[in-house]
C-alpha cells in the first residue's frame, strides 16, 4: 500500500518519462510525431492489398479490417511485453545513481505504449468509418472498459518480466519466441469461432483471447462483448497485477548491485 | 523514532557478492549452478547512528572505505543485508546530476523531467521553475536543446533543480566540483541557506575543509566502521593522521626507487624566485618528475615539528614551524644554497625563499650532516600545503630538487578564504 502512495507521488515522473519516449521515438525523422500515425496506416495498407487482392479470404468480409482490428490492441501488448522486460536494464545508470520507486520504469513504459495505441486507435476510428462498417455508440461504451482490462494484464506481466530479466537475462530473448506463439494462439488472424471444438477450453484459458475477442466485437462486429467473459479476464487481470507488484518488490531490493 | 530525530541507522551491515565469473544466461544457470563461486565481500560492517533534524553530518574515509556505500544505502538506492535505516520526509541527492536529462529537448522541458524524478508534482515544479532558471544562470538559453549546451551550463542547470527540490533531508556526493569557482560559492552559499531552513544534511566529501564549513559532526569510516565521530575538525585531524602514516609507510618504499633514477642536468627556477615553475611543468607534457638534481648531495629525511619540537604534520594557522632537513654530501657542493617552497593545493606558491634571497653569507657543503628552518607565526589559512625543499648551487644549478617533498595540513577554526590570514581587527565603534 505504502509503494502505491509512493508511485502516485512520483505521478508526474512517471507523465514525463512517457512524454520523453513518445517524442524521443521519432526524433531527428524528418515524419516525427506523424509516424505514430503514418505506421499503423501503412501497415493497414500492406494488409488491404495482401488480403483483398493476394489471399482472398472469402469467408470474412473486409478481412484487413478485422485483422487490424486486433493487431494493434496486440502490438500493444507485445511491445508491453518486450520492451517492458528491458525497460529496467536499459536504465541503468537511473537506477544505480538515483532513488525512486523502480516500480516507475515499468510502469512509464506500459504507459506509453498504451498511449501509443491510442494514437493509433484514432487512425481504426477513421479507417472504420470510411470503409462503411461504421459504429456502433453501445458497444463503443464497452471500449475503455476492455481497454483498462488489457492495460492491467500487460502491466502486471511486464511487472514480473522486467524484474526477472534483471537477475536472468535470457528471458529478453525467450520472450521473443513466446510472444510469437502467444499471437499465434491468440485469436487475431482468425476468429474465436475457427478454434477447433476440443481446443475451445484451452484457449479460453489466455486473457488475451477474451481480450481481443472483444476488442473485434466491439469495432468490427459492432455488437456487444462478452461481458462476464470480460469481467473474469479482468479479474484474473488484476490477481496478475498484484502478483507481479509482489515479485517486483521482492526483486527490486538487489536491482542497484546487479545491473 | 523520536520527534527530532531525521535519520536514524541502526546497526547496519552491507556486503556484496564478487562473482569470479558471473553467468545470467539460463545455460550458465543450470550447468554451472555449482561453479557459480562467488566471494562474499563485507563493506559495512555494524553502523548505527543518528541524524537531528536540521543537522549536517559528513562522512570521511579514504577511497573504499564504505562511505559511498552508505550514502546509497541512505538514499535507498542499495538496502542494508541486516540491520534498519529510517528516514523521516522526502529525500533529495546530488549524487546523479542531470539524471534523465534528454538531448533533443530544450533545457525547460529537462526541468521537468529532471524535477520529476525527484518525486516533484507538476504544481511543485511549475512554483520553482523561475527559481531554478535563475540559479543556473542560463535563462537566454533555457529553450534552447540540452545537446547545446556547453558541459558547465548542463552541470549548472542540473545543480540548479537538484538543489531547488526542497528535500527534509538531502544527500550530498562529492558534488561541489561543479562549475567555475564563483558558481561553487554560490552553491556553497545555497546548501547553508537550505540547512538554516532546516534540512537534514549528510555530506560524502574528500574535501574536509567544506565538510567542516558546513557540519556539526563528522563521522569518520574506516573499513565498514565508525573509527570515530564528533567535532569535524577533530575528527578530520585524526583521520589525516591516520592518512599520513598510512601514507608514510608506502613513500618509505618509494624513496628506494627515486635513489635508483639516473642523474639529470637541467636548468631550474631557484625555489621562491619568480613562480613560473608551472608554465614550466606545462612545457613537458607526461608527468613533472618530483626530484631532480646533480645528486652531489641529497636529502635524506625530512623532519617537521612543532615549536615544542614534536613531529606533526597538522598545524593551525599561526603556528611556529620548525623543519630539519638531513643531507648526505657525496661531492661538496660550493657555494650552495638550501630553498624551501609552499604552495597550497591549486599549486599557487604561497611562500617561497632560499638563503640566497635570503642575503646569508655563503657556504660549501662538505660532509653530511642537518640544517633547520624556523617558519614562525605561519599564518596561511586552513588547507592543505604542499612544499619543495631543495639543495642548489651558485646561481641556481639543482643538486636535489625535492618536488612536493612533504605535505602538511593547517587548519583553523576560521573559514577566511584567500592565501594567507592578514592580520586585522575591525572597527564598527562609528556604525
Amino acid at each position: 500500500m505504502h509503494t502505491i502512495k509512493e508511485i502516485y507521488e512520483y505521478r508526474q515522473m512517471i507523465a514525463s518519462l512517457v512524454r520523453k519516449d513518445l517524442r524521443g521515438r521519432y526524433k531527428g525523422s524528418v515524419l516525427g510525431f506523424l509516424w505514430t500515425f503514418v505506421n499503423p496506416l501503412l501497415q493497414l495498407l500492406v494488409y488491404s492489398i495482401v488480403f483483398s487482392s493476394i489471399m482472398r479470404m472469402a469467408n470474412v468480409d473486409k478481412y484487413y479490417l478485422f485483422l487490424f482490428v486486433a493487431l494493434i490492441p496486440w502490438i500493444f501488448f507485445s511491445s508491453s511485453l518486450t520492451g517492458g522486460a528491458t525497460s529496467i536494464l536499459a536504465n541503468t545508470n537511473m537506477i544505480t545513481k538515483i532513488y525512486f520507486p523502480r516500480e516507475v520504469l515499468p510502469i512509464s513504459y506500459v504507459t506509453s505504449c498504451f498511449v501509443n495505441m491510442l494514437y493509433s486507435f484514432i487512425v481504426v476510428f477513421i479507417v472504420v468509418i470510411i470503409s462503411g462498417i461504421g459504429v456502433n455508440p453501445l458497444s463503443l461504451l464497452f471500449l475503455p472498459l476492455v481497454m483498462l482490462v488489457e492495460y492491467i494484464f500487460a502491466l502486471g506481466i511486464a511487472l514480473i518480466v522486467s524484474a526477472v530479466n534483471v537477475y536472468f537475462r535470457d528471458l529478453e530473448h525467450i520472450l521473443g519466441i513466446i510472444t510469437m506463439a502467444w499471437m499465434y494462439f491468440t485469436p487475431i488472424i482468425y476468429g474465436i469461432d475457427a478454434i477447433p471444438e476440443q481446443w475451445a477450453f484451452y484457449f479460453r484459458l489466455n486473457p488475451m483471447c477474451h481480450i481481443i475477442t472483444a476488442y473485434r466485437d466491439i469495432l468490427y462486429f459492432k455488437s456487444i462483448p462478452d461481458v462476464p467473459a470480460l469481467l473474469a479476464t479482468g479479474g484474473v487481470s488484476a490477481v496478475i497485477l498484484i502478483v507481479g507488484f509482489a515479485v517486483f518488490s521482492k526483486l527490486k531490493r538487489r536491482f542497484a548491485e546487479t545491473v | 523514532m523520536e520527534k527530532d530525530i531525521a535519520i536514524k541507522v541502526t546497526d547496519v551491515y552491507k556486503s556484496f557478492r564478487i562473482y569470479s565469473d558471473r553467468g545470467y544466461s539460463l545455460k550458465e544457470t543450470i550447468l554451472f549452478s555449482k561453479r557459480r563461486k562467488y566471494e562474499t565481500h563485507e563493506v559495512i560492517k555494524g553502523i548505527s547512528f543518528d541524524v537531528k533534524k536540521g543537522e549536517a553530518i559528513g562522512l570521511v574515509g579514504h577511497n573504499g572505505c564504505g562511505k559511498s556505500t552508505m550514502l546509497k544505502m541512505l538514499t535507498r538506492i542499495m538496502y542494508p543485508d541486516k540491520g534498519s535505516i529510517e528516514i523521516k520526509g522526502r529525500v533529495s541527492s546530488l549524487i546523479e546530476l542531470g539524471a534523465g536529462f534528454h538531448p533533443d529537448m530544450s533545457g525547460r522541458e529537462n526541468i521537468y523531467t529532471n524535477a520529476a524524478i525527484f518525486g516533484l508534482s507538476k504544481k511543485e515544479i511549475d512554483e520553482r521553475i523561475q527559481s531554478i532558471i535563475d540559479f543556473s544562470e542560463i535563462e537566454e538559453f533555457i529553450d534552447n536543446p540540452v545537446r547545446t549546451y556547453s558541459s558547465g551550463m548542463y552541470m549548472r542547470l542540473a545543480f540548479a533543480v537538484a538543489i531547488n527540490v526542497d528535500a527534509d533531508v538531502l544527500m550530498i556526493d562529492e558534488i561541489l566540483a561543479v562549475g567555475d569557482v564563483a558558481f561553487q560559492n554560490k552553491c556553497f552559499n545555497r546548501l547553508k541557506e537550505i540547512k538554516a531552513n532546516g534540512t537534514t544534511i549528510v555530506i560524502v566529501s574528500h574535501s574536509l575543509t567544506q565538510i567542516e564549513q558546513i557540519c556539526e559532526r563528522s563521522f569518520w569510516i574506516n573499513d565498514g566502521v565508525i573509527c570515530a565521530e564528533g567535532d569535524p575538525k577533530t575528527v578530520h585531524m585524526t583521520y589525516l593522521d591516520y592518512m599520513i602514516q598510512k601514507q608514510k609507510a608506502s613513500e618509505n618504499a618509494e624513496v628506494q626507487v627515486i635513489k635508483e633514477e639516473p642523474k639529470q642536468q637541467s636548468e631550474e627556477q631557484p625555489v621562491g624566485g619568480q613562480p613560473e615553475a608551472s608554465s614550466e611543468s606545462e612545457a613537458v607534457p607526461e608527468e613533472p618528475k618530483k626530484r631532480w638534481g646533480s645528486k652531489d648531495a641529497e636529502i635524506t629525511a625530512i623532519s617537521i615539528r612543532t615549536a615544542d619540537g614534536k613531529e606533526s604534520r597538522i598545524f593551525s594557522t599561526n603556528d611556529d614551524i620548525e623543519i630539519e632537513l638531513s643531507y648526505e654530501v657525496k661531492n661538496p657542493v660550493y657555494d650552495a644554497v638550501f630553498g624551501i617552497g609552499i604552495f597550497n593545493r591549486d599549486g599557487v606558491c604561497c611562500y617561497g625563499t632560499n638563503t640566497r634571497i635570503d642575503r646569508l653569507p655563503e657556504f660549501s657543503l662538505e660532509k653530511s650532516g642537518s640544517m633547520v628552518i624556523k617558519l614562525t607565526n605561519v599564518s596561511l589559512i586552513s588547507g592543505e600545503y604542499l612544499l619543495d625543499f631543495a639543495i642548489q648551487q651558485g646561481q641556481g644549478i639543482p643538486i636535489d630538487y625535492y618536488r612536493e617533498a612533504a605535505m602538511i595540513t593547517v587548519t583553523s577554526n576560521i573559514d577566511d578564504i584567500g592565501v594567507t590570514r592578514i592580520a586585522h581587527e575591525w572597527d564598527l565603534g562609528k556604525c
